[in-house]
């Protein structure tokens, strides 16, 4: 119904102009950050105040690793409950999780250990996930040590990063991180799996030659 | 211009005087060099058995192999050091165990015969070429002898001439002065005085011509026996089941349609016999192979035999070419479901005619009423296969769901893996004898047994019926998991898991409006509302503008306008969808865009969710506002102060985002009128989605329905032959790496975005061979191992023999293998000598303790260590193999002479 003329999808839907793409999902409580982390690294912009999602949405980026372009395909999800059966819907598929808590308030991070049990529950077994503690500008809020922060990602057997899309902290470190991890564990398997990345269908082996209309989208 | 000089081959002309032969003997040599610069330098690692090095070489106009062949053995220690200077010969290699693959080095006969560990083959290239001219032979047996000559390699070196079938090589080796020669006589059929050891020895002797006596020869011999009748031991996997017993039917089929051995060759072997301590004569032989020193076993396996599981599961392979739909193959038989094109046809004919009692439901079946001719299934089959799938129909069923792991205190030999289900974690598919587990089994079955593809579309269309069926009739279906479509599982069962939800809705409904119509005096709302403070509430509230569809109290919160409590409503139950339908929903948004408005077209396709939400909460609050929702929904939006209201609960504001312009979620709130749930439009329409649910069902094709089954037919194949294999008695050594390997590609097959029927078909490929492995095992198990014996060496010795190794039977008959054979060679000779009429006992010596039939091959292998040529000349050993079969005479010699004093 959504599929109209307009030109701009079309380009957009052939847009294959990438040697793999990964779907990654970010997840936490509500106000978190989530949206704003999302646009300060896909924008790099910082806006105060977002309207809450509804739902779900996303926003692309590409960037290049190791001489290879990486498209990510980054899902940003409402974090209410109410939200829940709808978002875990889009886990499945998803290779990379940035699981969310605000440094200022206790609750969101007393709910990782529930969004864990989602991911595991609703993903595939290979999925990555890093634990981010977004907001860490606000210090004088603070109410989550950087410790426990550790400590609970190490509990989880996770990588662990405190962040602050507002200051533009350590936001593109956790996407690059998250990168690495999910591209090393695909070199790991990738021999004995070489679909791991076509998740979506729309991926492409590492020694693949990009395919697809991208020599014709060049328009220099 | 024809005058003209080519410069070029001007200049190219080779003006060396070296003829072809030399530089076929140059380059020989160069080659040999070569490789033993190259073997200082690598200490041998190679995995294989032999090692082998192979270049090409060009002669006048013919292409050739050279070839060299060596053993990576590291028996050499036990051997001693002076190991260098030992003649080849003296290996004493004469019946070895070793398995000698023809196919893979094709002069590895030369080893056998010789036992040789290392030596070198000048062949003609290609698999027709021949060295047939005598004149020809001979030059490159001289190149060859130059050869071994000019390079000190001690290494025996062939030449092959002849057909190429033929075996045949001649060869030299020359080494510490002594030269060798090798020889090779090849026919149809042996000479009459060579068939027995005495005239074998008179023609070694004579072909000595040693100057003096020859001391002593030293006489090897084997003897093949070989059986072929089992008798009672004919394994076939139906051995042990009644054939055609419906009960079969709800398995996956499993094993071989013949024995998968065909063969089971016993040698009998005698080594370094004087040849005075034996005679063998055509009137009387001292090779009784009871009396024989060792004896080895050889199995032979029947080639490609059909293997059950494997065939099955290409059958769906080769359905996945298939295009045509159910109603194709079915034609008139099947009543084609038009859903509600002539509503009015619904109301006066059902296309499914509804009995009342399920028990009879095989006779609604559609099909099996129809005038229209036989179906593909008749009755007596069909039914107990319904039956089977759809336990739930019959109150005393022998097969209800979910019932198996109680009756299954069977105690495994050994178990391959600690839980083998935690090995189907990442595999999409249902679970372990579900509704479609069954359903694919006996889909197999209709493939492979019951009629083929009209019976296979005859099964899917019953199966599609009966949902159609529990659907309109509002029954559960059963052997699905129950919940929402679980994404980690197979289409299918989300599929059917969808239709359950869709029945469970439809049930609740139903059962509301019943007990609603016998309360009639109350309304027609079908939630039982938070009955505290109703009065109060009815004193309040205008009659338009009545609370409605309350779920509970939200806590102790009021509302911030009129401090009446906060209720949580009733509000829609979830959207559900199976993956092929959330697939379509993320293209949706994916082709939207990334840009602002494709964002915010994004949150408005998604928000009906949540204006739904808000049109409950407006009827079961009235007068509330915006901050009341939030403060339920979203309560990190509402920020609290220390101050109080009037309602004696803290003050607060809406966080800012709420608080922006244009913000989504107010201006939804503003549009939402207050409507409890059940009176909305509903989000997830069952009534549709079920439908749509029987159209996926009953238009797949083929090719389509293949597809569906692939995962679960994957899991049951897999689920199948580790169970198998966990009651052979002797392991598959490498069992577990390849059902990992199995699951690994089951997984991937699940797992794929678009299904890649090679995938299946190397899956398939390594089914068949498991199931082969298994079956030549449990064919062994039976025949040498009846009673099940559980002993190591025995279970190793099968193992070996399964593997297409030779074994050595220790103890000879009084080995448990042992005496089996000697039984089964027994019971063979009977049976035969009862079928063979008395006069022809030129094959049967008529003596009753007679064992072994005639030996099918004999092998003679002489040695002796003689001066040769002259009478002071130094010893050198001398060697004749003598390989008697039925239609093949081989005579196989190698004869030294000292090249220093002769």
């Amino acid at each position: 119904m959504m599929a109209g003329a307009d030109p701009k999808w079309q380009k957009d839907a052939a847009d294959q102009n990438f040697d793999y793409m990964f779907k990654l999902l970010i997840i936490g409580n509500s106000s978190v950050g989530k949206t704003s982390f999302l646009f300060r690294y896909a924008d790099d912009s910082f806006t105060s105040a977002f309207v809450s999602t509804v739902g779900i949405d996303f926003k692309v980026k590409t960037v290049f690793r190791h001489d290879k372009r990486v498209k990510l395909q980054i899902w940003d999800t409402a974090g209410q409950e109410r939200y829940r059966t709808i978002t875990t819907a889009y886990y499945r598929g998803a290779m990379g999780f940035i699981l969310m808590y605000d440094i200022t308030n206790e609750e969101s991070f007393n709910s990782v250990q529930d969004w864990v049990t989602q991911i595991k529950t609703y993903s595939w077994d290979n999925a990555q996930v890093i634990l981010v503690g977004n907001k860490c500008d606000m210090e004088d809020d603070r109410v989550i040590s950087f410790e426990r922060g550790k400590q609970l990602a190490e509990q989880l057997g996770v990588e662990f990063f405190e962040t602050s899309a507002k200051e533009n902290m350590n936001v593109k470190a956790v996407f690059e991180r998250l990168v690495d991890i999910i591209c090393d564990k695909m070199s790991d398997s990738l021999d004995t799996d070489p679909n791991l990345m076509s998740g979506s269908g729309k991926g492409q082996r590492l020694t693949d030659a990009p395919q697809g209309p991208q020599t014709g989208n060049c328009n220099c | 211009m024809n005058e003209e000089i080519d410069d070029s081959e001007f200049y190219h002309e080779d003006f060396t005087t070296a003829s072809d032969w030399e530089i076929l003997v140059a380059h020989m040599e160069e080659i040999i060099n070569q490789g033993k610069s190259e073997e200082k330098n690598e200490s041998s690692t190679a995995a294989g058995l032999w090692e082998i090095k192979s270049e090409k070489l060009v002669y006048i106009d013919s292409n050739f192999d050279f070839i060299w062949y060596k053993k990576n053995c590291d028996e050499d220690l036990s051997e001693g050091s002076d190991d260098k200077s030992k003649h080849p010969l003296d290996k004493w290699h004469d019946f070895t165990l070793e398995e000698y693959s023809e196919d893979q080095f094709k002069d590895i006969c030369l080893a056998k015969w010789y036992g040789l560990d290392e030596f070198l083959v000048l062949s003609p290239a290609g698999k027709i070429g021949a060295t047939n001219n005598e004149s020809r032979a001979k030059i490159l047996l001289s190149a060859a002898a130059v050869v071994a000559n000019n390079s000190s390699i001690e290494v025996p070196l062939f030449i092959q001439v002849k057909d190429k079938w033929q075996q045949v090589y001649l060869g030299v080796y020359e080494a510490n002065n002594i030269r060798t020669s090798f020889d090779i006589v090849h026919l149809k059929r042996g000479l009459y005085y060579c068939q027995y050891l005495t005239g074998l020895l008179d023609l070694f002797k004579t072909k000595i011509r040693s100057p003096c006596t020859i001391e002593n020869i030293f006489v090897s011999y084997q003897g093949t026996y070989q059986l072929q009748e089992f008798g009672n031991f004919i394994w076939k996997q139906d051995v042990l089941s009644n054939s055609m017993d419906i009960e079969s039917l709800y398995i996956l089929p499993f094993g071989v349609t013949v024995d998968p051995l065909q063969t089971l060759l016993l040698k009998a072997i005698w080594s370094r016999l004087s040849e005075h301590s034996v005679i063998d004569t055509e009137s009387y032989t001292d090779f009784d192979p009871m009396k024989a020193q060792k004896w080895h076993c050889e199995a032979v396996f029947t080639q490609e035999p059909i293997c059950l599981l494997g065939d099955a599961l290409g059958e769906f392979l080769e359905l996945l070419n298939n295009d045509s739909s159910v109603y194709d193959v079915l034609g008139d038989f099947a009543v084609m479901h038009v859903p509600e094109s002539h509503p009015l046809d619904l109301l006066t004919e059902s296309p499914v005619p509804s009995f009342s009692h399920l028990l009879s439901r095989a006779a609604r079946s559609s099909l099996i009423s129809n005038k229209r001719g036989n179906p593909p299934l008749n009755e007596g089959v069909l039914v107990p296969l319904l039956y089977f799938l759809f336990p739930d129909a019959d109150e005393n069923s022998m097969f209800p769901y979910g019932v198996k792991d109680e009756k299954e205190p069977i105690q495994k030999k050994f178990k391959l893996f600690q839980s083998l289900d935690d090995q189907f974690k990442g595999f999409k598919t249902s679970n372990e004898d579900s509704l479609i587990w069954r359903l694919s089994i006996v889909l197999s079955h209709t493939l492979q047994t019951l009629g083929g593809i009209k019976a296979f579309c005859h099964i899917w269309y019953e199966f599609v019926q009966e949902m159609r069926y529990r659907w309109e009739n509002s029954m559960l279906i059963p052997g699905v998991t129950p919940g929402m479509p679980d994404l980690r599982t197979c289409l299918l069962n989300q599929k059917l898991q969808m239709l359950n939800c869709c029945l469970e809705r439809k049930i609740t409904r139903e059962t509301v409006k019943y007990s609603s119509a016998e309360n009639s005096e109350d309304s027609d709302d079908e939630f039982f509302d938070a009955t505290d403070d109703v009065e109060e509430d009815k004193r309040k509230y205008s009659l338009w503008d009545k609370p409605a569809g309350r779920l509970s109290k939200f806590g102790d919160m009021k509302l911030l306008n009129s401090g009446d409590p906060l209720y949580i409503p009733f509000t829609q139950d979830p959207v559900l969808k199976t993956e092929d339908q959330l697939e379509e929903d993320t293209d949706i948004l994916l082709k939207l865009g990334t840009n602002q408005e494709a964002s915010e077209l994004r949150a408005r396709i998604m928000s009906a969710s949540l204006l739904s939400d808000m049109e409950s909460f407006k009827a079961a609050n009235p007068g509330s506002l915006v901050e009341d929702f939030i403060r339920w929904y979203s309560p990190r939006d509402w920020i609290e102060s220390e101050e109080l209201d009037e309602h004696g609960q803290k003050k607060g504001t809406l966080s800012p985002r709420m608080q922006l312009e244009d913000n989504i979620w107010v201006e939804m709130w503003e549009n939402a009128r207050p409507v409890p749930a059940n009176r909305q439009k509903r989000l997830f329409d069952d009534t549709r989605e079920a439908e749509k649910v029987l159209q996926f069902l009953d238009f797949r094709t083929m090719s389509q329905i293949s597809e569906l089954l692939v995962p679960i037919l994957s899991h049951a194949a897999i689920c199948r032959l580790v169970d198998e294999i966990e009651n052979l008695s002797s392991a598959i050594p490498d069992a577990e790496s390849r059902v990992l390997s199995l699951l690994k590609h089951g997984e991937r097959i699940s797992r794929d975005t678009k299904f890649q029927p090679k995938r299946f078909e190397v899956f398939t490929q390594e089914v068949i061979a498991l199931e082969l492995n298994i079956s030549q095992i449990n064919s062994l198990q039976y025949k040498l191992n009846p009673q099940g014996v559980d002993d190591e060496d025995v279970n190793r010795s099968i193992g070996d023999l399964a593997h297409g190794k030779p074994i050595k039977i220790e103890n000879k008959e009084q080995s448990l293998i042992g005496s089996r054979i000697v039984s089964m060679f027994t019971e063979s000779q009977r049976l035969h000598s009862s079928s063979v009429s008395p006069n022809d006992h030129q094959d049967l010596p008529k003596s009753p303790d007679v064992i072994f039939p005639v030996a099918v091959q004999k092998e003679f292998v002489l040695r002796a260590n003689c001066v040769r040529p002259s009478l002071y000349s130094a010893k050198s050993p001398q060697f004749l193999r003598a390989v008697l079969g039925k239609a093949e005479f081989r005579l196989v010699g190698a004869f030294s002479e000292d090249t220093a004093f002769f």
